[in-house]
């Protein structure tokens, strides 16, 4: 996987404890946009790297139907939504 | 009784590291810890000085102090960014979070300096040295920056040791280890040894700690005053203070803003000054401060800069009297030139305990009673919810600034 870091539109969907699980995000691919729909998230731990808290998501998706994992990242003081590696 | 065990914890160049680690975490793959790098100042004017500055920027003699353009000329591809303070006070706030697992007393010493009483914690988390490991192991992972530990039985040798080498290290410094680790090295380490002491021993031939602790502390006295009896006693390790808990004391809070037009009208310049003291003075009651002194600044749009100041008999945090002996201020200094910059500041600050009233002041009860609900109300629904009515149509905007500035973080202190 290697780092990519893009801000992403997300559709998230946030469990009753308030945890946000993604479900598909867009994402700049060579000027398209491309959707993708997340199939299973593998892993979710927490940062607070330099004292600031994100969310990061091991998914597993299929696309062009080669089975991909990425990482997501969520940024708590900003809402933010990142594509953090693919 | 058990003897005091002392953690010194110290960030491995704080602000840069700092920077760095926010970078990486933002999928930069760059770590700017491992290229020439300092932060200080703007990088668009190269006007400020060196806060910080990376491990390799030691090749080209970069100093910290020294102004950008003498670091720019040792080093053309140096890179500069501005300091965030935001960003440290974060990052120091996570490095509190992650020591209050430790230990009930913690003190902090600057912005990037902590000290943890670990004294009768070892049957939580073990001997000091192996709790000392996990911290910094924690610090590491967790937070994404190194620290140095230094371990001992007070503050001053806590400190001292974890000087000793960095980056990422635990060092002990324990009363028996004074003579082999501490009295070898050059007498300016030592704590409160500045420049101007360390000249006067130089001159008389005291150069190493050691040489210092075996002067005669009256000889010291003879030129050094009470001073060379306080650093004797350091020379020798003594120093009893306790970990204060509670954050490091302030000197004073500002805030300024540069205004996008010429400000020529009175009114209009009464307006600027309420804005920035609106968010001067909740950070004020927020860290629960009274003031004792107000000062006014401004630069014209010739860049002329002046300032003006007055000592109160009084103490006050009240955002409409501190507004109105700035108001005063400005007037008494203001001569009408158009301004491009406005400033407040309050300093000699005291403890919020107790108010002495003065007794020609008004009733101050209603205005604490409006300052704490409106500081409540920003702080629940945003800076914006409830603004003066005064700003309608002005197109002035109802609170301005509110950038930390270094003044409320410093990175030295003398009080141990
Ligand atoms: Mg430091």
């Amino acid at each position: 996987m290697k780092v990519v870091m893009q801000p992403i539109e997300m559709v998230a969907r946030f469990t009753e404890e308030g945890l946000p699980r993604p479900v598909k995000f867009k994402v700049q691919f060579e000027g398209d946009s491309v959707v993708i729909v997340i199939d299973r998230i593998l892993l979710r731990k927490e940062e607070k790297i330099a004292g600031n808290p994100m969310l990061v998501f091991r998914c597993q998706s299929v696309i062009n139907n080669l089975l991909r994992i990425f990482e997501l990242k969520y940024e708590l003081n900003t809402c933010k939504w990142f594509l953090y590696k693919i | 009784m058990k003897r005091r065990i002392i953690f010194h914890i110290d960030v491995n160049s704080a602000y840069l590291s700092w920077e760095a680690a926010y970078r990486l975490q933002q999928g930069e793959s760059l770590d700017i810890r491992t290229i020439p790098a300092v932060i200080g100042g703007d990088p668009q004017t190269r006007h400020g000085i060196v806060l910080a500055k990376s491990i390799p920027t030691k090749k080209y003699d970069i100093k910290t102090g020294e102004t950008l353009y003498s670091a720019l000329s040792k080093c053309p591809n140096l890179l500069i960014v501005r300091p965030n303070y935001l960003l440290f006070r974060q990052c120091s706030e996570a490095l509190r979070d992650v020591l209050k697992e430790y230990s009930p007393t913690i003190q902090q010493f600057s912005i990037d300096e902590y000290f943890l009483d670990y004294t009768a914690m070892e049957n939580l988390f073990g001997e000091p040295l192996q709790a000392a490991h996990t911290i910094k192991e924690r610090v590491k992972k967790e937070l994404g920056f190194t620290v140095n530990i230094g371990i001992s039985t007070n503050k001053l040798l806590a400190k001292i040791s974890s000087d000793f080498q960095k980056p990422d290290k635990v060092h002990t410094l324990f009363p028996e280890e004074i003579p082999t680790k501490m009295w070898p090295l050059p007498v300016e380490d030592l704590f409160l040894v500045g420049s101007a002491t360390t000249r006067k021993l130089h001159a008389r031939n005291i150069h190493t700690i050691g040489e210092l602790a075996g002067t005669d502390p009256l000889y010291l006295r003879s030129f050094l005053k009470s001073h060379g009896l306080l650093i004797w006693n350091y020379a020798h390790g003594r120093e009893n203070s306790p970990v204060r808990p509670g954050a490091i004391p302030i000197k004073g809070i500002g805030n300024s803003t540069t205004t996008s037009f010429d400000v020529e009208d009175l009114h209009e310049a009464h307006l600027v000054l309420l804005s920035l003291v609106e968010t001067m003075c909740t950070r004020l009651r927020h860290k629960g401060y009274l003031a004792q002194l107000v000062a006014v600044s401004f630069r014209t749009n010739e860049f002329l800069n002046y300032s003006h100041q007055r000592k109160l008999s009084f103490s006050t945090d009240s955002t409409n009297e501190i507004w109105e002996i700035a108001c005063q201020l400005l007037d008494e200094l203001w001569q009408g030139q158009p301004l491009r910059h406005l400033g407040v500041r309050v300093g000699e600050l005291c403890q919020n305990d107790f108010i002495q009233p003065a007794f020609f002041v008004r009733d101050r009860v209603k205005e604490r009673k409006i300052d704490r609900a409106i500081d409540e109300i920003r702080e629940r629904f945003g800076a914006q919810a409830i603004i003066r009515s005064s700003y309608l149509h002005s197109g002035l905007k109802p609170i301005a600034g509110g950038v930390i500035t270094e003044e409320e973080y410093p990175m030295m202190t003398s009080i141990l």
